[in-house]
C-alpha cells in the first residue's frame, strides 16, 4: 500500500482551534515498518496530528498522505488500513470484551469464525481470557485499555496510530505491548505512528523520534541521535532540555 | 470559624449560574425583584382583570369559595409532589458526586454537603415556585378579598413549605446518589429511575387535568388529613378564610369548618411540627442512615451468557458482518436500564392518556378510529421519539472515533441503530395498540389500521429521533444543550409532520377541492387517508434526518 516506501509524508501541515495553533508546518516522513515516536508536552499537538493523519479531523492548510492516500480526498481508505488507539477509552459499557471486539470487526466489516478466532487470541495474549465474558462497565481502566489495544488490531491494519498506548498499563502489561509492536513491525512490516510522554517505553520501542513543541517539530531523528546532540545520558534528560522541562527545586516550595 | 456549607452552598449556586457569570448578581436581583413584583402586583393584577373580562368577580366569589378548600389541596398535593421529585429527577440524571470525595478529604461533614446543596439550589426551585405559585392563589385571594398581613401568612407558609419539601428532596436524592454511586453501572441506574420518577411526578398533573372533580372528592376525605400537603393546604385556606375582606358570617366560617376538619392553630402546628421534625430526623440520620463515601458502591461484575433465540435468529438471518452489528448494538441498547425505563416512560404515558380521557373525561363514548387517532396519534409519536433521542447513543467522543476510523463506520453504525429500532418499535406499537384497544373497546379492523398507522408514526419518530441525535451527539451529558436542542427537535419535528394532516383539510377547504375529493371518495375514507398524510410526512422527514445525520456523523470534525 504505501509508496516507495513511505507509511506518512506530511507537507507544511496546519490546524488551528480558533487563535490556537495547535499544529505548525508539520513536515515529516516515516517509512514503512518504520516505529515513530511523537513526543511532547500536554497540549504540544501530538493527539490532534494523529486524528488529522487518521482522517477524523480537517487539518486547517497543508496536505498529507498515509499510506500512499490523501487525507484530503482518500479517508475511507485511509481508514481501511489504518487502525487507531484514541487516548482515553470509549468502550461500550455493557458489552463484554469479546462483544465490543465483534462490534469493531462489524464495523470494519468482519465477522463469523475467522474474527472470534482472532478475537480469542488477542485477548489471551493479553492476559484477558478469564474476564473476557465480562461486561466492561467492571474493567479497570488499564483493562479497557488492553481491550482497546486489541481493538486496534483486530483488523490487521498496515499503520497504527496510538495515542498513549501504555499510560494505563501496568509493568507487564505494558512488556507485552512493546514486543508486540516490535514483533508486528519486523515481521509484517506494519508501521506504528506512536504518541507518547514516556520517554523510556520511546526510548525502547521507537527508531524514529520527533519532538513536538508548541505544535512545531522541533527535534527529529533516532533516539541515540536526538541523545548524543543534547549531550545527555537517556532520552528523558534529553528531552527535557529540548522542551525546557529541567525541575528548579527551590522553586517548588515557593508557594508555601 | 469557616462555614463549610456556605462555601458549598456558594459553589453550587455558580454552577448553577455559569451561564450568566459575568452579571451574576445583577441577574440575580433582577429576577429575584422581578418575582416579588409578579406575585404582588403583576399576578394580581392580570389575572384580576382576567376574571373579570370573563365575569364580574361579585357573581364568581361564591363558586371560587366552594372550590377554595378542595382545590388548595390539589394544588399543594401537585406543588408537593413536584417539589419533591423533579429536583430528584434532574440529579439522577446525571450523578454528580466526584466532588464529594474532595469534600469528604478536606474533612467536611456529610450535614455540611446537604445543607450546601439544599441553599445551592434553592435559588432555582424557589424563583419557579415564586412565579408559578402566584396563578393558583391569587383567585382566591382576589375572591376573599384577603388582607395584606393574611397575603403575608400565606406566602409564609407556602414558603416554609417548599422550603420542607425541598429539603426532603435533597436528602432522599444524596441519599440514592450516594448508595447509587458515580459508577458507569450507577448512573445507568440512576437515568432509569429518573424517568421513573417523572412518570410519577406527572400523573398527579394528568389527573388535575382530566379529573379534577374526582381528584379533590378524593382529597377531601379525612384520610387524607394523616398526609401533611393537606396540612399545609389547610393552613392557607384558613388564613385566606380568617383575614378576609368580605365580612363572612359565622355559618359560612361553620361551613368551611365541616369541610377542612382541623382549624387553624392545630393545622399551623402540625406544618410547624413537621417541618422541624423532618429538619431534625435528616441531619441526625445523615451519618447513620447514610455516609457519603469514596468507593465502587455499584461496581459489579456481570458475565454476560449465551445469546438468546432472538439475537440467534437474527444472527442466522442475515449472516454478515451488519448482521453481527445489529446484534451486539441490540445487547448494548437493552441491557441500558435508563432505554428500558425510557420505553416504559413513553408507553405508559401513552396508555395512560386515553385511560385518563376515557374514564374521567367521558371520551370513549361513540368514538371512530377517525376522533382516536386525532387525540392520540401524536402519542405513538412519543413512543417512537423518547428512546431513540439524545442520551443511550454514544457514550462519549472516544467512542465515536473508534466508529469513525473504520471504513463508513459511523453510517453502518446508524444503519445498525435504525434496523435496531425497527426491530424494537414493533412491539412498542404492539403494546400501546393493545393497550388502546382494550382501553376504547376497539374493534378488529380498526385495531389493525391504528396498529398500521401507529407503527408508521412510531418508527418514522424514532428516525427523526436518531437522525437528530447522530447531527448532534450528546454523549449521555443530560445537561448539555445539545441534548436540550435534541429532545425539543425529536418531539417538536413528528408533532408538526402529524399536523400536516390539518393543514391540507385547510388547504383544500380554502380553494374548495375538498367538495371536489368528497365526490370522488367516501368521506370516511378520505379522512382515513388523510390521517396517514401526516406520517408519511414524517417516515420521509425521518429519511431526511437520518441521511443527513450519517454525513454529519461520517464527516471529519472541521
Amino acid at each position: 500500500m504505501a509508496r516507495n516506501g513511505i507509511s506518512i509524508k506530511t507537507e507544511a501541515l496546519c490546524k488551528n482551534f480558533d487563535t490556537v495553533q495547535a499544529v505548525r508546518n508539520l513536515d515529516l516522513e516515516i517509512a514503512t515498518g518504520g516505529r515513530f515516536g511523537f513526543l511532547g508536552p500536554n497540549g504540544a499537538g501530538k493527539t490532534t496530528t494523529v486524528r488529522i493523519l487518521s482522517g477524523l479531523l480537517k487539518q486547517t492548510s497543508g496536505t498529507a498522505e498515509v499510506c500512499g492516500y490523501s487525507i484530503d480526498t482518500q479517508r475511507e481508505e485511509i481508514k481501511a488500513i489504518t487502525g487507531l488507539l484514541p487516548e482515553s477509552p470509549g468502550l461500550y459499557s455493557k458489552l463484554s470484551a469479546v462483544e465490543f471486539l465483534e462490534f469493531v470487526g462489524a464495523l470494519n466489516g468482519r465477522n463469523g469464525e475467522l474474527l472470534n478466532r482472532c478475537i480469542d487470541s488477542l485477548l489471551s495474549m493479553l492476559g484477558l481470557e478469564g474476564r473476557q465474558d465480562d461486561l466492561l462497565e467492571s474493567y479497570s481502566s488499564g483493562m479497557k485499555q488492553k481491550v482497546l489495544m486489541a481493538s486496534t488490531l483486530l483488523h490487521e491494519p498496515k499503520l497504527v496510530f496510538l495515542d498513549e498506548p501504555t499510560s494505563r498499563l501496568d509493568p507487564a502489561a505494558s512488556a507485552i505491548v512493546k514486543e508486540l509492536i516490535l514483533v508486528l513491525a519486523e515481521e509484517t512490516e506494519t508501521s506504528f505512528f506512536i504518541c507518547t510522554h514516556m520517554t523510556n517505553f520511546a526510548e525502547d520501542v521507537c527508531d524514529v523520534i520527533g519532538i513536538l513543541n508548541e505544535g512545531e517539530l522541533v527535534t527529529l531523528g533516532s533516539p541515540e541521535s536526538i541523545i548524543d546532540s543534547a549531550g545527555t545520558s537517556d532520552l528523558e534528560h534529553a528531552y527535557l532540555d529540548i522542551v525546557g522541562g529541567r525541575v528548579d527545586r527551590k522553586a517548588l516550595l515557593a508557594w508555601r | 470559624m469557616v462555614k463549610k456549607w456556605f462555601h458549598i452552598a456558594t459553589a453550587d449556586f455558580y454552577v448553577l449560574t455559569a451561564g450568566m457569570r459575568n452579571h451574576r448578581r445583577l441577574y440575580s436581583g433582577a429576577f429575584c425583584a422581578l418575582g416579588i413584583l409578579w406575585a404582588v402586583y403583576g399576578a394580581p393584577f392580570l389575572i384580576g382583570g382576567a376574571l373579570n373580562a370573563i365575569m364580574p368577580m361579585s357573581d364568581i366569589r361564591a363558586l371560587l369559595m366552594i372550590m377554595f378548600p378542595g382545590l388548595m389541596r390539589s394544588a399543594m398535593m401537585v406543588l408537593w409532589i413536584m417539589l419533591l421529585l423533579f429536583p430528584m429527577t434532574k440529579a439522577l440524571e446525571e450523578i454528580k458526586i466526584g466532588h464529594w470525595e474532595i469534600f469528604l478529604s478536606n474533612n467536611v461533614k456529610t450535614r455540611d454537603i446537604l445543607t450546601g446543596s439544599f441553599l445551592g439550589g434553592l435559588p432555582l426551585y424557589g424563583l419557579v415556585t415564586l412565579f408559578l405559585a402566584p396563578l393558583i392563589i391569587t383567585p382566591f385571594i382576589l375572591a376573599f378579598e384577603v388582607s395584606l398581613i393574611g397575603v403575608a401568612l400565606i406566602y409564609t407558609v407556602l414558603i416554609l413549605t417548599v422550603l420542607t419539601v425541598l429539603w426532603i428532596s435533597n436528602f432522599a436524592t444524596a441519599a440514592v446518589m450516594s448508595k447509587l454511586g458515580a459508577s458507569s453501572r450507577g448512573n445507568d441506574i440512576a437515568k432509569a429511575l429518573s424517568f421513573v420518577i417523572a412518570f410519577a411526578a406527572i400523573l398527579p398533573m394528568y389527573g388535575l387535568m382530566f379529573a379534577a372533580p374526582i381528584m379533590t372528592e378524593i382529597l377531601g376525605t379525612d384520610i387524607f388529613l394523616l398526609l401533611p400537603f393537606t396540612w399545609s393546604a389547610d393552613v392557607v385556606s384558613w388564613i385566606a378564610i380568617t383575614f378576609n375582606g368580605i365580612s363572612l358570617t359565622e355559618p359560612e366560617v361553620a361551613f368551611f369548618s365541616t369541610i377542612l376538619q382541623l382549624d387553624l392553630l392545630v393545622s399551623a402546628l402540625l406544618v410547624g411540627a413537621f417541618s422541624v421534625s423532618v429538619l431534625g430526623l435528616t441531619l441526625g440520620a445523615t451519618g447513620r442512615v447514610f455516609t457519603i463515601t469514596a468507593g465502587a458502591r455499584t461496581e459489579r461484575i456481570t458475565t454476560v451468557g449465551r445469546e438468546n433465540f432472538i439475537l440467534r435468529g437474527l444472527r442466522k438471518l442475515s449472516g454478515n458482518s451488519f448482521g453481527a452489528l445489529l446484534v451486539v448494538n441490540m445487547k448494548d441498547y437493552f441491557r441500558k436500564a435508563q432505554n428500558l425505563s425510557k420505553m416504559f416512560y413513553g408507553v405508559i404515558l401513552a396508555i395512560v392518556l386515553p385511560i385518563m380521557m376515557t374514564f374521567f373525561a367521558d371520551f370513549g363514548s361513540e368514538m371512530n378510529l377517525i376522533d382516536i387517532i386525532s387525540a392520540f396519534g401524536m402519542m405513538f409519536a412519543m413512543v417512537g421519539a423518547f428512546p431513540f433521542v439524545g442520551t443511550g447513543f454514544l457514550e462519549s467522543k472516544d467512542q465515536l472515533w473508534i466508529i469513525q476510523s473504520a471504513p463508513q463506520g459511523a453510517s453502518r453504525f446508524i444503519k445498525s441503530r435504525l434496523a435496531m429500532a425497527a426491530f424494537a418499535d414493533v412491539f412498542l406499537t404492539l403494546i400501546v395498540v393493545v393497550g388502546m384497544t382494550f382501553v376504547l373497546g376497539l374493534g378488529t379492523v380498526d385495531a389493525l389500521l391504528l396498529l398500521g398507522f401507529g407503527f408508521i408514526v412510531v418508527i418514522g419518530s424514532s428516525m427523526v429521533a436518531i437522525g437528530v441525535t447522530a447531527r448532534n451527539p450528546d454523549y449521555e451529558d443530560t445537561k448539555s444543550p445539545a441534548h436540550q436542542a435534541n429532545m425539543m427537535t425529536a418531539m417538536m419535528v413528528p408533532m408538526f409532520a402529524m399536523m400536516s394532516s390539518i393543514l391540507l383539510f385547510i388547504f383544500l377547504k380554502i380553494t374548495g377541492l375538498d367538495a371536489v375529493v368528497e365526490v370522488a371518495i367516501e368521506p370516511y375514507y378520505f379522512q382515513i387517508l388523510c390521517a396517514f398524510i401526516g406520517p408519511a410526512v414524517l417516515l420521509s422527514l425521518g429519511s431526511i434526518f437520518v441521511i443527513s445525520g450519517i454525513r454529519s456523523l461520517s464527516s471529519p470534525d472541521a
